[in-house]
């Protein structure tokens, strides 16, 4: 009898042929192990997705949630109070405010890259996207240097689920603790020395005279944090694992930089980290005669949706040419991303200087250690040789 | 499923089937019309999604502040009928709507 086990080690390796059976016997699928619903096609995930009434994410959106975060965080509320949160941020992410950091950003990744010129072999991981994503999230946040690499570790941590007991384990709760403490210091030495930047004025708004609640101030900066960790080195990692099998692919990015926009929106599609959120059932509904009630937890299964051949004809070939538009790699709806834009610019930026030092790799071990996450999927290490 | 008729930046028409509920953005980057970017995936939060409501004006509902307000942030020229596609849901009662898209957006 088939089964999906998002705890499983075999699903954080290799979920498509999961999938496949999802979206063609099982679209709308009890999961034991998961205890919820599984939506693997396209069109039922963007049905989803623009439905927010029906699918609430107030209840958590990650599929193993942290606690105290749902409800206060923009990934964990509806609207309205999820628009006011948002109100908030979003201006900050924006791509005509995001274009003063384009400068900074390539110096990041220039001095990043660099000492990878005399390495014949390296972790991508560890050298690079570690310490580029952090930087660059730091000159961001204008958060205070020192930290950086504990403040990584714990956001790797945080994302992670234990395969035996499907929770959390006592390891990834102390990481969302110290990330919380953490982000209690940046936010009470914001409010004594405001600068002009996300933060302070975050943790100083008020709406309408109302002050934000403090956990929502807390667990948002906290939340930012681990995505821009944690998601953007996810992705960084899964596009130059991509890039390094697929040798055509990355010829041609090197040969014409301008080839990594296109090059990377079929990396959200074709593998994003982003691979499986949740939701949380409103009211009955019954899809592909299952009869799913109020209350249940559903998973939207992004990474499956993203290979539907009934939306990307040739769903499993990896193809730069594709321009995949209305891909799911950074969800959808009101939820979508909110950091799309930086994401974008700051692998492009990343790609384009790492290209310069190491143009030509392959990777160095055909298996992969995968993070133990029922959310996301990418390599803890990514060992590249460059080839000469 | 009610019929929508986009009208692409070169003055190219497609009409595509809209499964209700799903917004014009959505409906528009999945079957690959061409004139709308929406970079922030639906969230409200880019203005590339631009577009002009060229019928149906009294049975689209009206836009709310946050959309208002991020419109101001569209490139090209902001028109009286001048609404983010991300916003606008799908429902029976738009069947044959005609959304025009901008020169360009961002």
């Amino acid at each position: 009898m088939f089964s999906f086990d998002p705890y499983s080690p075999a699903v954080d390796a290799d979920p498509f042929p999961f999938y496949k059976t999802l979206r063609d016997e099982h679209p709308a699928f009890w999961s034991r192990e998961a205890n919820m619903w599984v939506l693997s096609r396209y069109t039922d995930i963007v049905t989803a997705l623009n439905d927010w009434q029906t699918f609430s994410s107030a209840k958590g959106n990650l599929m193993t949630e942290l606690p105290n975060r749902a409800g206060n965080t923009l990934g964990t509320t509806d609207p309205p109070r999820h628009d006011r949160l948002r109100g908030l941020i979003q201006h900050a992410f924006m791509r005509r405010n995001l274009e003063s950091l384009a400068e900074p950003i390539r110096e990041i990744a220039r001095s990043v890259a660099e000492p990878l010129a005399d390495q014949d072999q390296f972790d991508f991981i560890t050298e690079f996207s570690s310490q580029f994503t952090v930087k660059v999230l730091w000159a961001v946040l204008g958060l205070p240097t020192g930290d950086e690499a504990t403040a990584r570790e714990k956001a790797v941590l945080m994302v992670q689920s234990d395969p035996a007991t499907r929770t959390k384990g006592p390891e990834h709760l102390a990481a969302y603790q110290w990330m919380q403490d953490y982000a209690a210091q940046v936010i009470a030495e914001r409010r004594k020395n405001p600068k002009d930047d996300l933060i302070s004025h975050f943790s100083m708004a008020e709406i309408d005279g109302d002050r934000l609640d403090e956990r929502e101030v807390l667990l948002t900066t906290t939340t930012l944090i681990m995505a821009g960790v944690e998601s953007l080195a996810g992705f960084m990692s899964m596009f130059i694992y991509n890039l390094a099998d697929h040798p055509e692919a990355r010829r041609q990015c090197v040969a014409n930089p301008s080839l990594l926009p296109d090059a990377m929106e079929e990396s959200l599609r074709y593998n994003t980290s982003a691979q499986r959120f949740r939701r949380c059932l409103q009211k009955d509904l019954e899809l592909h005669g299952q009869k799913m009630k109020a209350g249940d937890f559903v998973c939207l299964a992004y990474g499956a949706g993203n290979r539907d051949e009934r939306q990307f004809p040739n769903a499993d070939v990896y193809d730069i040419g594709r321009k995949p538009r209305g891909h799911l790699g950074f969800g959808g709806g009101v939820h979508a991303c909110l950091g799309t834009m930086i994401a974008r610019l700051a692998v492009k930026t990343a790609m384009e200087e790492f290209h310069k030092i190491v143009p030509d790799y392959r990777r160095a071990a055909d298996q992969l250690p995968w993070i133990p996450s029922s959310t996301f999927r990418s390599p803890m290490r990514l060992d590249l040789v460059k080839i000469h | 499923m009610p019929k929508v008729t986009y009208i692409e930046p070169s003055g190219n028409q497609v009409t595509i089937d809209v499964p209700v509920g799903w917004s014009l953005m959505q409906a528009a980057t999945s079957n690959g019309v061409e004139g709308i970017e929406a970079e922030c995936g639906g969230s409200c939060a880019c203005a590339t999604c631009h577009c002009y409501i060229e019928s149906h004006a009294d049975q689209v509902p009206a836009a709310e502040q946050g959309e208002r307000d991020m419109l101001q942030n569209a490139v090209a020229e902001i028109r009286a009928n001048s609404r983010l596609s991300c916003q606008i849901k799908m429902s029976e009662n738009l069947e044959g709507l005609v959304v025009r898209l901008p020169e360009t957006q961002i």
